[in-house]
């Protein structure tokens, strides 16, 4: 029990922890880095700042998406009632849309004043004051959302390839990145030019937005549920082998180029991955349960959590860097705080 | 591989438009029988019952990138069995309803295919709703409808207060060429137990063979486009290699045609039977049960498909028993 206690140490020394019973089916931060919230298969979002956790009454049916708002001190949340949501960092809901019997499958944000929420085939985009502005729509239902830095294109994956529409534009007319195939996850990288996103065949499609470029990126045993590229775009880091996968974006990579494999060994899949805002470090997280931090140059692996509490299911680092949020597939959420003291 | 307790069952409902489908979701929504089910389904205005386990969908196929010309499965299904799995507490199975003119093998790969969707859920049977007094000129004008029940663990042969007697018995007879294995449920207004329907393990098969002791009587041959179903016994062991080789080369060349194959193996020297399925060439197996104490350790297969050549299959199945003298 000693290998349990000393991989738990993080999480009794420097976390918060509580055990939901329901699903953890995503994790946010505040823009502000002060709270965070994890959304739950019953509906609930469990908010906590430094002092603990609290739950809050959301959806009707289980949250499914959460993201930052795009305010400093609020999220935005979406579930299978149909509801988008915007909760604020003491729990307050405001209703920014509702869309009957059709899930709110993703949400996003940019600090600019955008909210995004994706619902079937469709993309609709608000203002900060919620009022609608757009509804985008898909060839088929969104897999995937995401804002690039500026807050000036959204990207939304779908059957077939990428739609990236430029969000102040009149015409509507999207840049669709196309390959064949059901593209199920979406990351796009710090400098806006790359564009990835995870398959149903067990592998990674990408394009090169300035060259037009296709990447592809293959070898996983499982499905990526879970990709991002770190702070400077050096690195995707990905889920859905028995390690870390961390593909090389600099140097002509990451075609012809192998990956770098952290924190393998057990024999468990990642689940979930998170690469820290400031430094070339990501957080993953294991199917059964472990979490671990991994530091991309010195390959040292820092426990966090030991195994034995369920699938990670949900990973995010505050916005500072200074604190991370985890949940997993049986309920169990913790916010750890890393820093100095 | 899962525990098949913690897998949620999966009913998926096909049946031409106007067969009853929605009468029959209705019902299973509505009537007190003990269970919940959350239910996926393609026009959501034409269900009466408001229900927060209702999920509306549209249906979208994509082939999947292996090469597999009829590898094709339901991206929004994958996803939504993967939102429902975050709130499992709260139903006891899933249905899923598809639209009257669609292709059952989609729905059915997507359980093989999807590690996730193997691996929380587990597909239980296909019923299949047909309407007695329009059953003939469909089958005459849609290769849809032949399909439906070829795939079919259950049909229900609905509005028999529109037919005869007689008519009901060359329907069934019809039936029957297509699918000799389904179980077939008269009904009026889509009247039957849902206890019959529901939960019955129909696709692991156990059921649909024990139950046939006629097995090897039909010598008849389907050397032509019209949908027929074939089984065969091996008295002897099978070898596991052998079979897994024979298979597999045969569902590559023919599982166009091929649209469903059932067996129960007796597999040399082990205890537990194997059972394996196919929908066109996507094949999976695992061992279950036992063999009953009682029961003749005898390996069953069934194909249900198209252009089914009777002698061909069952000299490559009964190669793939050991040799008398191993066994």
């Amino acid at each position: 029990m000693s290998g349990r206690n000393q991989a738990d140490r993080l999480l009794h020394e420097r976390g918060i922890s509580e055990d939901f019973g329901a699903f953890v089916a995503a994790a946010a931060w505040t823009r502000n880095s002060r709270v965070c919230a994890c959304a739950l298969g019953d509906g609930t979002l469990a908010l906590a700042d430094a002092g603990g956790f609290r739950r809050v009454a959301a959806h009707d049916g289980a949250a499914l998406a959460l993201s930052p708002d795009c305010g400093p001190a609020g999220f935005l949340s979406g579930g299978d009632d149909g509801r988008f949501l915007c909760v604020s960092a003491a729990g307050e809901i405001t209703e920014i849309g509702r869309f009957g019997r059709k899930w709110v499958e993703h949400v996003a944000s940019h600090a600019s004043g955008r909210r995004a929420a994706a619902v079937g085939k469709t993309l609709h985009l608000f203002d900060q004051t919620g009022r609608a502005q757009k509804q985008l729509d898909h060839p088929s239902a969104i897999t995937g959302l995401a804002f690039d830095a500026k807050g000036k294109r959204v990207a939304a994956a779908h059957y077939n390839g990428v739609s990236l529409w430029f969000v102040a534009s009149q015409s509507d007319n999207p840049r669709r990145l196309e390959w064949k195939g059901s593209h199920t996850a979406l990351a796009l990288s710090p400098d806006n030019d790359a564009v990835v996103t995870a398959m149903q065949e067990n592998a990674l499609h990408g394009w090169r937005l300035a060259s037009g470029e296709h990447m592809r990126m293959s070898g996983y045993p499982a499905k990526t549920q879970s990709l991002c590229f770190s702070r400077g775009g050096k690195y995707l880091a990905t889920s859905g082998a028995e390690t870390v996968v961390l593909w090389p974006f600099t140097g002509g990579g990451p075609t012809d180029k192998p990956p770098i494999e952290l924190a393998g060994g057990d024999g468990v899949l990642c689940t979930m991955v998170a690469c820290h805002p400031e430094h070339d470090t990501v957080a993953a997280g294991f199917a059964d349960g472990l979490v671990v931090l991994a530091d991309i140059a010195s390959e040292r692996i820092l426990p966090v959590a030991a195994p034995g509490r369920g699938a990670v299911s949900a990973l995010a680092w505050s916005a500072d860097g200074a604190n991370l949020v985890f949940g997993t597939e049986t309920g169990f959420a913790a916010r750890i705080d890393f820093s100095k003291r | 591989m899962a525990e098949t307790s913690q897998q949620v069952p999966v009913t998926v409902l096909t049946g031409y438009l106007g067969a009853g489908k929605t009468t029959l979701l209705n019902r299973i929504l509505s009537e007190n029988h003990g269970k919940r089910y959350a239910v996926v389904v393609n026009e959501f205005g034409e269900l009466g019952v408001d229900n927060d386990l209702v999920v509306d969908t549209d249906e979208e196929v994509f082939e999947m990138n292996n090469g597999c010309i009829c590898c094709t499965v339901r991206g929004d299904l994958i996803r939504i069995l993967g939102g429902l799995m975050k709130r499992r507490d709260k139903f006891d199975g899933i249905l899923i309803e598809t639209t009257g003119l669609a292709d059952p093998a989609p729905v059915a790969q997507t359980f093989f295919v999807d590690e996730l969707v193997r691996e929380k859920t587990r597909l239980d049977a296909i019923v299949t709703v047909v309407d007695a007094k329009n059953l003939t000129a469909r089958l005459a004008d849609s290769p849809e409808a032949s399909e439906q029940i070829a795939f079919a663990d259950v049909i229900i042969l609905n509005k028999m207060d529109l037919v005869s007697d007689a008519e009901a018995a060359a329907l069934e007879a019809r039936i029957r060429q297509i699918n000799r294995f389904a179980r077939i449920h008269r009904a009026t207004r889509a009247g039957v137990a849902i206890a019959d329907l529901l939960d019955q393990g129909a696709f692991d098969l156990n059921r649909v063979l024990e139950r046939q002791p006629d097995f090897l009587e039909d010598d008849s041959h389907s050397h032509n486009e019209d949908v027929a179903s074939m089984s065969f016994e091996a008295e002897r062991p099978i070898d596991p290699e052998k079979f897994n080789a024979w298979i597999s080369a045969l569902l590559a060349a023919q599982g166009q045609d091929i649209l469903r194959t059932k067996g129960i193996l007796h597999y040399a020297g082990e205890a537990r039977r194997f059972a394996f399925q196919a929908v066109h060439m996507m094949a999976d197996g695992d061992f279950i049960g036992p063999w009953p104490a009682d029961a003749k350790r005898a390996s069953k297969l069934v194909f249900i498909g198209r252009n089914l050549n009777r002698p061909q299959l069952r000299r490559g199945f009964l190669a793939c028993q050991v040799e008398p003298a191993a066994a």
